[in-house]
């Protein structure tokens, strides 16, 4: 045959390939203007937030300009025993302007977070050192506060000299760097994180697990009973979602407490003896129920839509080949319903992993959640660039997640019907 | 018609938005206490000066009035606080410094503000608002025979078995649970205080709360709002907890059966702060309404709505003379209060210089303790 090598032509002479990029690049173009809108909404309200969360975790460039003396003498000085002279009088230098310029507070707030104590020692130096005589200010700074002289507090200063660090994120893991500048861990009684980062992720695979066990027989039993029956049932799951979160979590405290509706019931039919009630609220159990309730909606309208468009011939075919009813249901139809499930697991993960209302209500001490915990340091602490690094790490490791059950499973495989 | 209607919406609607940025905003913590301040010394305020006063609540903390300054859009004029967040917010130059004398007029009986307030204030900041106590109290109706009467019989499962509520934070818990321990706090409770400025102390209270949250016979329920402790009551859920006595107090009144105990309570003072840069205090309606809710008739007021002790003497004083002050004209105020003689026999300050330097890290422990219960 004749093997055409040479370029196919449109009319006006123009390569086929350019005209069609050219025509194709007008349908581009119109295609990413209709998408710019929701594309600046994301970047707006989502993407510059969290790189805003992201700068805002390894920032420490506040104090760095605070005591830019201070930070300059302590380069010679190793940490081990107490700082020379030149440290204190460059600290005393540096604070007398930030008092004149009326910033200190926010330096003794800084400093306070970085180790307990500094606000009432630095608010005494500052009553203190207008009488002051010149030179020897090491000794007549330990005079002021005992804690002038312990070397823990110059460490603490210094440790706060670089203009980004990632202490925060250290912090998140229970770890910080000793006076060696050593990785190491937090003493025993302080250490919290760890136990939370793994508490979390158990309590949400905990979830999705009793969603999947609830949700995939509500499920099909939706799917497959005549559509009269199906809408009255899928009322049934839709309500309790429309109804408020707050609301929903409340009843549940008032079920589930210890002189609460379900323990008054146990009493009656005499399952447990008055005294000796089980302790359902303001623990993990607690977390559990109302977490599952509150997410099974999630799992049951993937798996039902994924399940609607199961034909039931092919079930009847695979029981007309000799299967068993449960060979059948094992090899024809749960395959079928794995894209549902991949997107009803995934879905309920990553909402359990990040779930604050609930565990704050009913979890008590033992059910609270990580995201509990970042809402405490964004409140009470104030400490917002650890609330930050703790945020960041979630976000990261649900995209981690993400990424692994693309891996696994591809998320092409994911139908929401 | 319709088009007349419109207009009307619109108007109303410009209004609405207008008249509600005049008014000066005022934040506290919701409930009963909101309503006794609001009855007590808003109303009359925003009558007396013409200003309206609209009031908004919060949990505590400075995050927010934090994220409103960042954010550059600033919508609270003045707030209700605890003592240590008038030092934090003072240093974070989140608050206005007061020239106190002159913002604040003298008491009715002429003697100048500064010497009317019965403490100093902790911070250039703060306005004493008024005195209230971390102290607890039982269901009278669930206790059985016997009624618990001094802060140990909190810790005492044996002879009270059930489940206790306690705050959400460290404050007060250390405090109490040394207090419990064998510190006898006394008048005023130094010695705790000395005891939880050691590594010791503060593992001792710690221990001892972790000992009652994990007390087969025992258990805590952690409470953050202050309606909650007499809800926890009520319904039966635990059988003492701490609280707030005003809201021990309005429950009563209520007709809820429940008993305070006043033994090793925690006295603690309530301050306002005016925000730097609220949308009404450069016009200075913000100051006047302030001047006016914390003048002797307006703190006296307050305390016809919730049994909290104003911060002014003269107000004492005016409270005194008016007996019974409480809005139901039957009741006496003053012993209800926590200042009052019979209530303080055993007492400790909640110290905020304390808080405002250790709050951090005790906080931490707190919660690695809390994050370590069974």
């Amino acid at each position: 045959m004749n093997t055409d090598t040479k370029q196919i032509l449109t009319s006006d002479g123009i390569p086929l390939e350019k005209s069609l990029k050219k025509a194709e690049r007008v349908n581009k173009i119109k295609a990413f203007l209709l998408v710019a809108p929701l594309l600046l909404f994301l970047i707006i309200t989502y993407i510059s937030p969290i790189g805003d969360m992201l700068t805002r975790s390894v920032d420490d460039k506040m104090i760095t300009n605070m005591l830019p003396k201070t930070f300059k003498a302590m380069e010679k000085w190793d940490g081990q025993e107490l700082p020379p002279e030149e440290v204190f009088a460059s600290f005393l230098s540096d604070y007398k302007i930030l008092i004149e310029a009326q910033t200190q507070g926010k330096l003794t707030q800084r400093l306070n977070k970085e180790k307990n104590g500094f606000n009432s020692i630095l608010k005494k130096l500052k009553r203190k050192m207008t009488s002051f005589e010149e030179g020897n200010t090491k000794e007549q700074t330990m005079l002021v506060h005992k804690r002038f002289a312990d070397v823990s507090y110059w460490r603490a200063i210094k440790r706060t000299a670089p203009p980004y660090s990632i202490a925060k994120y250290l912090k998140a893991v229970d770890m910080i760097t000793d006076e060696n500048g050593n990785m190491v861990k937090v003493e025993e009684n302080r250490r919290i994180y760890v136990k939370l980062w793994i508490r979390t992720l158990e309590v949400a695979f905990f979830v999705t697990l009793f969603c999947f066990l609830m949700g995939y027989p509500i499920a099909h039993l939706l799917a497959t009973i005549p559509m009269k029956y199906s809408n009255l049932l899928m009322i049934c799951v839709l309500l309790p979602f429309w109804t408020s979160l707050l609301v929903r979590t409340a009843s549940w405290m008032i079920i589930l407490q210890q002189q609460g509706v379900l323990n008054d019931f146990f009493v009656l039919i005499g399952l447990v003896s008055d005294d000796n009630r089980p302790e359902m609220m303001y623990n993990k159990i607690g977390t559990y129920v109302a977490m599952s309730q509150i997410l099974l909606p999630f799992m049951v309208l993937p798996l039902y839509s994924v399940m609607k468009t199961i034909s039931p011939s092919l079930v009847r075919a695979g029981k007309s080949l000799g299967g068993t009813p449960f060979t059948t249901f094992w090899k024809v139809y749960f395959p079928l319903t794995a894209s549902g499930i991949g997107a009803g697991s995934l879905l309920v993960f990553i909402l359990a992993v990040g779930y604050y209302i609930t565990p704050e209500l009913v979890g008590g001490a033992s059910g609270t959640l990580i995201s509990n915990n970042i809402a405490y340091h964004m409140k009470q602490t104030l400490d917002w660039s650890f609330a930050s690094a703790m945020g960041l790490m979630l976000l990261v490791g649900v995209m981690a997640i993400y990424w692994i059950y693309n891996k696994l499973v591809g998320i092409d495989n994911i139908k929401l019907g | 018609m319709k088009k007349i209607s419109k207009l009307l919406l619109a108007i109303s609607f410009v209004l609405s938005i207008t008249s509600s940025a005049f008014a000066v905003t005022v934040v506290s913590w919701g409930g009963a206490y909101t309503n006794s301040q609001k009855l007590g010394y808003g109303d009359p305020a925003a009558k007396k000066l013409g200003i309206p006063v609209n009031w908004v609540d919060y949990s505590g903390g400075l995050s927010e009035i934090t994220a409103q300054k960042e954010a550059g859009a600033i919508t609270w004029d003045i707030i209700d606080v605890y003592a240590m967040d008038t030092i934090n917010g003072c240093d974070e130059g989140l608050f206005v410094e007061f020239d106190f004398d002159k913002d604040f007029g003298p008491g009715s009986d002429g003697v100048k503000a500064s010497d009317d307030f019965f403490a100093p204030m902790p911070s250039k900041c703060a306005v004493g608002n008024i005195l209230y106590t971390w102290n607890y109290a039982y269901n009278t109706d669930k206790i059985g025979s016997k009624k618990p009467k001094t802060i140990k019989d909190f810790f005492n499962t044996k002879k009270f078995p059930g489940k206790r509520g306690i705050y959400k934070s460290a404050l007060s818990n250390l405090e109490i649970a040394l207090a419990a321990d064998g510190i006898k706090p006394g008048k005023g409770g130094a010695k705790i205080y000395q005891a939880l400025n050691t590594e010791k102390g503060v593992a001792r209270a710690m221990n001892k709360i972790k000992a009652l949250c994990e007390d087969p016979k025992g258990g805590c329920v952690f409470w953050s709002g202050g309606a909650k402790p007499p809800e926890l009551l009520v319904s039966g859920e635990v059988v003492m907890s701490t609280g707030w006595n005003g809201r021990f107090f309005n429950a009563q009144m209520d007709g809820a059966p429940l008993a305070q105990v006043w033994d090793g309570q925690g006295l603690d003072y309530q301050y306002m702060v005016m925000v730097k840069g609220g949308p009404n205090v450069a016009s200075g309606d913000a100051m006047k309404v302030l001047k006016e809710m914390m003048s002797t008739e307006g703190l006296a007021g307050s305390a016809k709505h919730i049994a909290y002790a104003p911060f002014r003497k003269s107000s004492l004083a005016v409270i005194k003379a008016g007996e019974p002050w409480y809005k139901d004209g039957k009741t006496n105020m003053l012993p209800e209060m926590p200042s009052a003689k019979a209530n303080t026999k055993n007492y400790f300050l909640v110290d905020p210089l304390y808080w405002a330097d250790n709050g951090t890290e005790l906080g931490e422990k707190w919660e690695a303790m809390k994050a370590g219960l069974k």
